[in-house]
């Protein structure tokens, strides 16, 4: 059974990531989930001082307060007429330091890093089941990341117009009405949701990866918003089957695994592309040129 | 946008993967005489070792040279802790979110913290703040609170597996005993050391338990957690100490980078203070396997030599 809620948990956030990804893609904002997965630190600690436990509970409040602070600052600067990129190093470099210094502070004596405390590991994932009632329902990690696919599944679906105008031409949004900073902040807060919801049960580099791989990969061999998202949501559910039987082969890590396979994936349809592929375009030149 | 196709291959992906795990679990049914050990720091396999005996059949998650607190897991390691009949691991927030792993494992098998049953007056507590009190994992520096946790390796394989209750009692009495000796052993070379050098200092604070079983001031550079990093006025403070005090030597770890002590170093040469590595200790991993310092007697025995070697 444990291979089938693996195998079910990494397909749950490579959609849930793919979906978002490819608008997060689009935005020139991929790294954000990187950005929020250091941010949270303070997040972290401070919930550990206000309730002096290392229960995951409060630690998964905190973090998902912070997440929401780093999205909105984040998004702030952007329009504010900062660089996206810079502007996603500003808040999380600057959320990150605090946490450092919240650290050395007050909870120098305490294991309170990221990785103990945060961070789950896809592997022990099975085991951490919910019960109701007595009656085990299956995993947590499936319940909530289920739940944020749900969300965005929801969300994206019914305003898929208006996510899609705000991220190519937000000045044609702002044009025909579509209240644009709206839609950003309602994109950012559920990259947020999303990311610490996952960041909690499988860890950082599977979200991270999942959120930026795969809907690379899918920028390059389409052109359309919609199969973008369909391709990076069946090339993250490929990668997490197969990386997790390439990890059983090695013996190594499942999320490390899993991302290795979507890398390669992407390495594929950069050399491949009927599009944009490196080879196919080398064909074309040399076609032009004869 | 049509969700329907990514959730179908989803669910096409599922049942094969339900497909083949089936296929896995059958595998397993066989006749046994010995049970599975599945246990996570070295220290512990060890000892589950020496007393399950020849009925124990112990593998251990982590290997020589890991942190426990940096642990990484592997596939395979799905594995160990599903097959295993009993489960045996640290506690006190050593290996990090696993625990909360393992404690909800209890409901379908056995998974014993072996710190579980010492008292808390006996433990240091780390942080103060908000309603529990943290205490410092790293029970294994103090023999005799390591004998406690064999006892209750010894209870808890005995309670498993009643029918070689008895066998586990030998082994375990005869460890127990190889343990007190090593506790006295392990004072009466401390004892040897003048006793104004009867100071350790590590890069992270893993030997609190040593310094109090054994009468030593223990200095750590970083905190308790091996990712957090040292702060430029502890760097300072300790090197003043160390010159103050004329202590002649530092220790290294095997599982924590020696960059920071590096630091402490060339701040005592700069003043004026001859300060040298003492060797490197083995912390919160014990040596390869098959080397003496592989097992968790040789380990302290290492620890002790080496301390001793360079601050007499």
């Amino acid at each position: 059974m444990s291979t089938f809620w693996i195998i079910l948990t990494g397909a749950l956030v490579a959609s849930t990531c793919g979906i978002v990804g490819c608008f997060l893609v689009l935005r020139k904002m991929a790294m954000i989930g990187d950005a929020i997965s250091h941010s949270v630190l303070p997040g972290i600690v401070i919930a550990f001082l206000i309730s002096g436990s290392r229960d995951s509970l409060f630690m998964l409040l905190g973090a998902a307060v912070i997440g929401l602070i780093t999205v909105f600052l984040i998004q702030l600067f952007h329009q504010s007429g900062v660089q996206s990129d810079a502007s996603i190093g500003v808040v999380f470099t600057a959320l990150f330091a605090v946490g450092v210094i919240l650290v050395s502070m007050y909870t120098r004596n305490i294991d309170l890093d990221l990785d103990c405390v945060l961070y789950g590991e896809i592997a022990y994932v099975p085991w951490n089941t919910i019960e109701i009632g007595g009656v085990d329902i299956g995993p947590k990690a499936v319940w909530g990341i289920g739940l944020a696919l749900l969300l965005c599944v929801i969300l994206i679906t019914a305003f898929y117009k208006q996510f899609k105008i705000c991220s190519f031409d937000p000045a044609m949004a702002a044009a025909v009405g579509i209240p644009v900073a709206l839609f950003h902040y309602l994109l950012m807060g559920l990259v947020s949701v999303s990311t610490v919801a996952s960041f909690e049960s499988v860890g950082a580099i599977l979200v991270v990866g999942m959120l930026v791989v795969p809907p690379a990969t899918a920028y390059l061999l389409t052109e359309r918003l919609s199969r973008m998202i369909l391709i990076s949501i069946v090339l993250g559910c490929a990668s997490s089957v197969i990386g997790y039987y390439l990890a059983r082969m090695l013996d190594a890590s499942i999320a490390g695994s899993m991302i290795c396979v979507a890398g390669g994936l992407f390495l594929l349809a950069l050399l491949f592309s009927p599009t944009h592929g490196v080879i196919f375009r080398k064909i074309q030149q040399k076609r032009l040129l004869a | 946008m049509p969700v329907a196709k990514p959730l179908f291959i989803i669910l096409a992906f599922a049942v094969l993967a339900v497909l083949t795990a089936c296929g896995n679990d059958k595998a397993a049914t066989g006749e046994e005489k010995t049970i599975k050990v599945t246990t996570t720091i070295g220290m512990i396999t060890d000892v589950v070792e020496r007393i399950g005996g020849e009925y124990a059949e112990v593998t251990g998650l982590m290997r020589a040279g890991v942190d426990p607190h940096l642990y990484k897991a592997s596939e395979g390691d799905i594995n160990k802790l599903d097959k295993a009949d009993i489960i045996f691991y640290n506690g006190l927030h050593l290996e990090g979110k696993m625990v909360e792993i393992l404690e909800k494992m209890a409901k379908d098998k056995p998974t014993v913290a072996v710190s579980e049953k010492i008292d808390r007056s006996l433990l240091r507590t780390g942080a103060q703040i908000g309603l529990d009190t943290e205490f410092d994992p790293h029970i294994w520096f103090n023999v005799q609170l390591w004998m406690k946790a064999a006892e209750s390796i010894r209870d808890a394989l005995a309670e498993f597996d009643p029918a070689h209750a008895e066998q586990y009692a030998t082994n375990a009495e005869a460890y127990l005993n190889e343990l007190r000796q090593l506790d006295a052993e392990v004072a009466e070379k401390i004892k040897t050391i003048p006793e104004q050098s009867r100071v350790l200092v590590t890069a992270h604070d893993a030997f609190g338990y040593f310094g109090d079983a054994y009468g030593m001031k223990v200095m750590g550079l970083q905190g308790m957690s091996t990712a957090s990093e040292a702060g430029t006025k502890d760097v300072t403070d300790l090197r003043d100490f160390l010159i103050d005090n004329k202590i002649k030597a530092v220790f290294i770890e095997s599982s924590v980078p020696r960059k920071a002590i590096d630091a402490v170093i060339q701040g005592a040469k700069e003043k004026g203070h001859e300060l040298k590595v003492g060797g490197e200790l083995f912390s919160d991993a014990m040596g390869e396997e098959g080397t003496p310092e592989g097992t968790y007697i040789g380990m302290v025995r290492h620890n002790a030599d080496t301390i001793v070697g360079a601050l007499k």
